[in-house]
């Protein structure tokens, strides 16, 4: 059993550019997410020359969509709230990935342990982590997947 | 014993209770991009800028970035360039009332507020976060409009405030072949956060906002484009008579700082009403507070 993380890597990753709408980015989850089945929940950005740019999760997504004043108009129990969804999808609709993706990405190389990489996950609260070698994306690495090949070492 | 008459329900409540936890920073060498970037994920208005050692120093508003926009500046052009500093800062046990006096002397919108820590920030506070506050002091109230069962009597009408007597009795507007770089022009001289945009018969047609120009600017578009090319739409507008609470309400529930307002025609807007300008008249939305509040001499 590998420890590093090319022995955990997804190679089969998706790319979005910055100059996608929100509303394509959506999309293409989705599509990719079918294709691999299984849901996904963020995805690379690469610039023109195809380095790594950012990240698009959905949280960057969720963090637009959520009305500004929601922790007021919360207890508005009284208020109606029909199409309000909609509005507030609408208002994402004139925004790019390059708008609102995360630019500041911790990334690994494939050499990284998985126990460093476990480490930089529960640290930072975050999911997945490109896997970037002299500029160049090699895969992704998903916190589901190092957790379930750490998994086989206890059921082995 | 004195009735004080010009007290608000302000009085006593403080800098705490009101302010917002969360801070959000950057770096003063991260590019405008980024600073771009974070104020639509977080939907702010400014942005502390920070040291590498995380000590502030100073601010980078929308106001800024406008301005970077308007001097042809690369998108890539770090937040020290273009901050204002170094920020005004509360302490959290400020009374609100003199924090918005300090915000009204110097002229500022927001207020940060001091941590416990040496050099720490603790939260910020901004007029949309005091109107926040009072909004749900006023929902909680045996008096609000809202816990009458029945529908809205005129003839309570004298209590409640309405719009009219808040609003800005005036609107700044720009015509929809007007440049960008024109507009700008005027927010920056208006000191507002968004102008109308009348079309060529002169009816409202849209609302340029600081927040329309930066994604504008993000997105590459030209200054001397028209302004009826960036324009946000439809223009949301409420009556004079609108109880303050409702229009308060129908702000918060649209996600928009402003509301223009009409006497009776949407296409004959005559002033504009703000969440700033809620909070600026130091009051909720109903008058029961204010002769409520009796000092003992």
């Amino acid at each position: 059993m590998g420890t590093v993380a090319r022995d955990v890597m997804d190679t089969k990753f998706h790319l979005l550019s910055p100059e996608t709408s929100i509303a394509e980015a959506v999309r293409l989850f989705k599509e990719a997410g079918e294709r691999e089945g299984r849901r996904l929940f963020g995805m690379m950005v690469v610039d023109g020359e195809g380095s790594l740019a950012g990240t698009l999760s959905m949280y960057d997504i969720l963090l637009v969509v959520r009305p500004k004043h929601i922790h007021i108009w919360g207890e508005m129990d009284d208020l109606d709230v029909t199409g309000l969804v909609d509005a507030s999808c609408e208002r994402v609709r004139s925004l790019l990935v390059g708008d609102i993706m995360t630019t500041d990405v911790t990334t690994i190389t494939a050499d990284t342990h998985l126990f460093m990489i476990v480490d930089i996950m529960l640290k930072k609260h975050i999911r997945r982590l490109p896997v970037v070698e002299d500029g160049k994306i090699l895969g992704i690495v998903y916190i589901s997947d190092v957790f379930y090949h750490l998994l086989d070492r206890f059921v082995a | 014993m004195t009735v004080i008459d010009n007290r608000s329900v302000l009085s006593g409540i403080k800098v705490r209770e009101a302010m917002r936890r969360q801070v959000v920073r950057l770096d003063r060498n991260a590019p405008v991009a980024q600073a771009i970037r974070y104020f639509i994920k977080y939907k702010v208005n400014a942005l502390l800028v920070v040291e590498e050692d995380f000590r502030a120093a100073g601010v980078a508003s929308k106001t800024d970035v406008m301005g970077a926009y308007y001097a042809g500046l690369p998108l890539e052009t770090p937040l020290e360039a273009i901050l204002f500093g170094p920020p005004l800062f509360c302490e959290e046990d400020d009374t609100l009332e003199s924090a918005l006096g300090t915000m009204r002397e110097r002229g500022i919108y927001r207020l940060y507020v001091r941590g416990e820590e040496p050099d720490a920030t603790a939260g910020v506070l901004a007029y949309p976060d005091i109107v926040g506050m009072l909004y749900r002091y006023c929902r909680r109230c045996a008096k609000n409009i809202f816990r009458h069962r029945k529908p809205y009597d005129e003839g309570d009408g004298n209590c409640y405030l309405k719009v009219r007597e808040i609003m800005t009795p005036s609107v700044k507007a720009h015509g929809v072949d007007e440049t960008l770089a024109q507009v700008m022009e005027g927010l920056s001289e208006y000191r507002v956060g968004a102008v109308l945009v009348r079309d060529r018969q002169g009816r409202p047609a849209g609302v340029i906002s600081k927040s329309d120009l930066m994604i504008a600017y993000k997105h590459g578009v030209p200054s001397d484009t028209p302004a009826g090319e960036v324009m946000g739409t439809p223009v949301f507008s409420c009556h004079r008579e609108e109880l303050l609470a409702r229009a308060i309400q129908s702000m918060i529930y649209r996600d928009v700082h402003r509301l223009f307002v009409h006497s009776g025609d949407p296409g004959d807007v005559a002033g504009v009403f703000s969440l700033s300008d809620a909070a600026r008249a130091r009051s909720g939305s109903c008058r029961a507070c204010i002769p409520s509040r009796i000092q003992v001499e």
